[in-house]
């Protein structure tokens, strides 16, 4: 088995509008696949969305300041998953994706792995 | 205290050319710098590297490749640190051995998600 | 995977590097060496991203053994060469992979670097290719530390390994370990490259950056691994020990602003006694009926390692074991140090008189060292005006600023 971590990327630049039905349905679902996740031993760790504020340091220390808003390629958030190798952890993305609803996830392999 | 996770990006760009003695001496800054983080408390999990490669899951569930290793661009690894704010998260991310490698740090703010820690 | 440790020990990239090389050239033979070398590059950096911010894994050698051989046969497989690798070598790829494992034990380990000591010392190669190859090979030394410690360019460096890797794919030499009517004379070349690879290291005319300390403890690691071995002979202890005599002053050689400092004014505790009594027992296990320069070097440095001044140093047997060296092998330098001798035993005006005659000597014209030696004899002779003078004409000889330095700090300690 290999860990992966899901690093999902823009979709979330301008939520629509939701109900607070619509809310609690969405809620319900992540909270339903970290459970499942969990249960089923493929969800190592939930992560965390990532908020917008923050900062880049750069190699000579000068910092330039977020929010990164306008970024397609900004990264939303995060999980780690583990999976039999890339394939199987990209289906997993695939679920997670239909819980996301837009943006794109990458799918990344840890470095550290038994051989 | 707030959590920040930091993205490492780029740096170690001519490691294939180095020598073994070289990689150890890197390999070693960085234990150090993360074992120190431990110790004083700021480092909450010194994080992974991420291999070169890997899969991208579009909207439309279609599977692309990339990211290319050669990208710039491309997230080689993580780490997540406890800080009072973003100033002094940004500190500690100017003395981790990405910079000196000539590599970028992402510092990026965890909502506080109102879960009991 | 729980992290051991966050602390390897000290040159385990350079050392496990060496020791992959060593065994997967030996299954995959001499013509694939510079694919060997690529994939154990690849281990070793993915080795670094893998442990720089978890740790160190548990047996990290092992890590490193199974990730190189992995990517070795991936790549062979891939490029359909295992085929034809195995028909060459009549074995199936589950027997190759075995072997493999089994050179990589622990205890295996020394019969395959042994071999490769002797592929890096084959006699068809250049004595300083065989340096240049025995550092990238044995020592994992990258290009540009072998280039900073022999005073090379890198391009210099690169390319006289290349043609060493050539020559000896050309000529498809096996890795073996040399049959028993030939193990001296091979024996003989290993302990050359082994002996001139630590004076390339230890030779003060080349500064004092710290990767020639290195390179003397490779070569001292090399010349160990071969006396554990069945292959060693009496003049391979003798050069072990002579080489721990010199490694055992290397720490009062230079100030701390890197300045020489000359034996006589050496400080005689900073030296290293555990290794001097190392040496002694090595050089007490080299008993030979036939003592070569090796034995004799070892046991004048033994002489000067066990004084507890120069005044008090045993002279009159270094003059005695210089001479027999001379017996051995003509050489000014030797007949040079046999004059220091004599003059520093009370004769000096005999020292002076030999060393004067080493004047006319082609290969001495230029040497420095003679100019020091004559200066030194007038001085313990009191003749301070003389002494100055030989000082002043070494002065426009030293060609490193430390040698300029250090007759300079001379002339000033006189002129006072």
């Amino acid at each position: 088995m290999a860990k992966f971590m899901f690093l999902q990327r823009g979709g979330c630049e301008s939520p629509p509008e939701m109900t607070p039905e619509q809310m609690e349905a969405g809620m319900k679902a992540w909270m339903d696949w970290v459970n499942n996740g969990t249960e089923e031993g493929w969800l190592l760790d939930p992560g965390s969305p990532l908020s917008g504020t923050g900062a880049l340091v750069k190699p000579d220390l000068t910092v330039i300041d977020g929010p990164f808003t306008e970024s397609k390629e900004l990264v939303g958030g995060y999980s780690i998953v583990e999976a039999a190798d890339l394939a199987e952890a990209c289906e997993l993305a695939k679920q997670t994706m239909k819980l996301a609803g837009g943006g794109k996830i990458e799918v990344r392999e840890f470095a550290v792995f038994d051989q | 205290m707030p959590k920040y996770m930091f993205v490492y990006r780029g740096g170690h760009e001519d490691m294939e050319h180095s020598s073994p003695e070289q990689m150890q001496q890197v390999m070693q800054m960085w234990m150090d710098w993360i074992q120190g983080g431990v110790e004083a408390g700021w480092m909450v999990d010194g994080g992974d590297a991420l291999k070169p490669g890997g899969a991208i899951v579009n909207s439309d569930l279609s599977i692309t490749d990339g990211p290319f290793a050669e990208s710039k661009e491309l997230v080689g690894g993580y780490s997540m640190v406890e800080a009072p704010d973003l100033a002094a998260a940004i500190e500690i991310a100017k003395g981790s051995p990405m910079p000196k490698s000539g590599g970028t740090v992402e510092v990026r703010e965890l909502p506080n998600l109102g879960k009991q820690e | 995977m729980k992290p051991a440790t966050n602390q390897l020990v000290e040159h385990f990239f350079r050392h496990e590097s060496a020791n992959l090389v060593a065994v997967l050239t030996r299954a995959f033979g001499i013509r694939r060496i510079n694919l060997v070398e690529d994939m154990v590059q690849v281990a070793m950096l993915e080795a670094m991203h893998a442990w720089k911010q978890r740790g160190v894994p548990e047996n990290p050698a092992a890590w490193i053994h199974r990730v190189a051989k992995n990517r070795i046969l991936d790549y062979l497989r891939r490029e359909k060469t295992y085929e034809k690798a195995i028909t060459l070598s009549g074995q199936s790829i589950d027997e190759q992979e075995s072997i493999v494992d089994q050179w990589l034990e622990e205890e295996q380990l020394p019969d395959s670097l042994l071999r490769m000591i002797f592929v890096c010392c084959h006699p068809s190669l250049e004595r300083k290719t065989q340096i240049a190859l025995t550092l990238k090979t044995l020592c994992g030394f990258g290009i540009s530390e072998i280039a900073r410690g022999l005073l090379l360019p890198n391009e210099t460096v690169k390319k006289r390994i290349q043609r060493a890797k050539n020559s000896l794919a050309e000529s498809n030499v096996r890795i073996e370990l040399p049959s028993a009517d030939q193990l001296t004379q091979r024996l003989d070349v290993v302990h050359d490259v082994l002996y001139l690879m630590f004076n390339e290291g230890y030779s003060t005319s080349h500064g004092t950056e710290p990767i020639r300390d290195d390179i003397c403890e490779e070569a001292a690691r090399l010349c160990y691994l071969l006396c554990e071995s069945p292959f060693s002979a009496p003049t391979t202890k003798a050069l072990l020990a002579l080489l721990l005599f010199h490694a055992a002053r290397f720490d009062a050689r230079t100030d701390e602003a890197g300045t020489i400092i000359l034996l006589e004014d050496q400080d005689r505790s900073k030296w290293d006694h555990r290794l001097i009594c190392a040496a002694q027992s090595w050089l007490a296990k080299s008993k030979s009926d036939q003592p070569t320069t090796f034995h004799l070097e070892a046991a004048i440095a033994m002489q000067h390692c066990i004084a507890p001044s120069v005044e008090e140093t045993n002279w009159d047997t270094i003059v005695i074991l210089y001479s027999r060296l001379l017996q051995l092998r003509e050489s000014p330098i030797y007949t040079l140090n046999r004059a220091i001798a004599v003059g520093q035993a009370g004769h000096t005006r005999e020292a002076m008189a030999q060393l004067q005659s080493l004047q006319n000597h082609e290969e001495m014209k230029h040497y420095l060292l003679l100019d020091c030696a004559l200066a030194r004899m007038y001085e313990l002779d009191g003749n301070t005006a003389k002494a100055i003078d030989s000082y002043l004409i070494a002065l426009p000889k030293a060609v490193a600023p430390h040698e300029k330095e250090v007759l300079e700090k001379k002339l000033r300690k006189l002129t006072e």
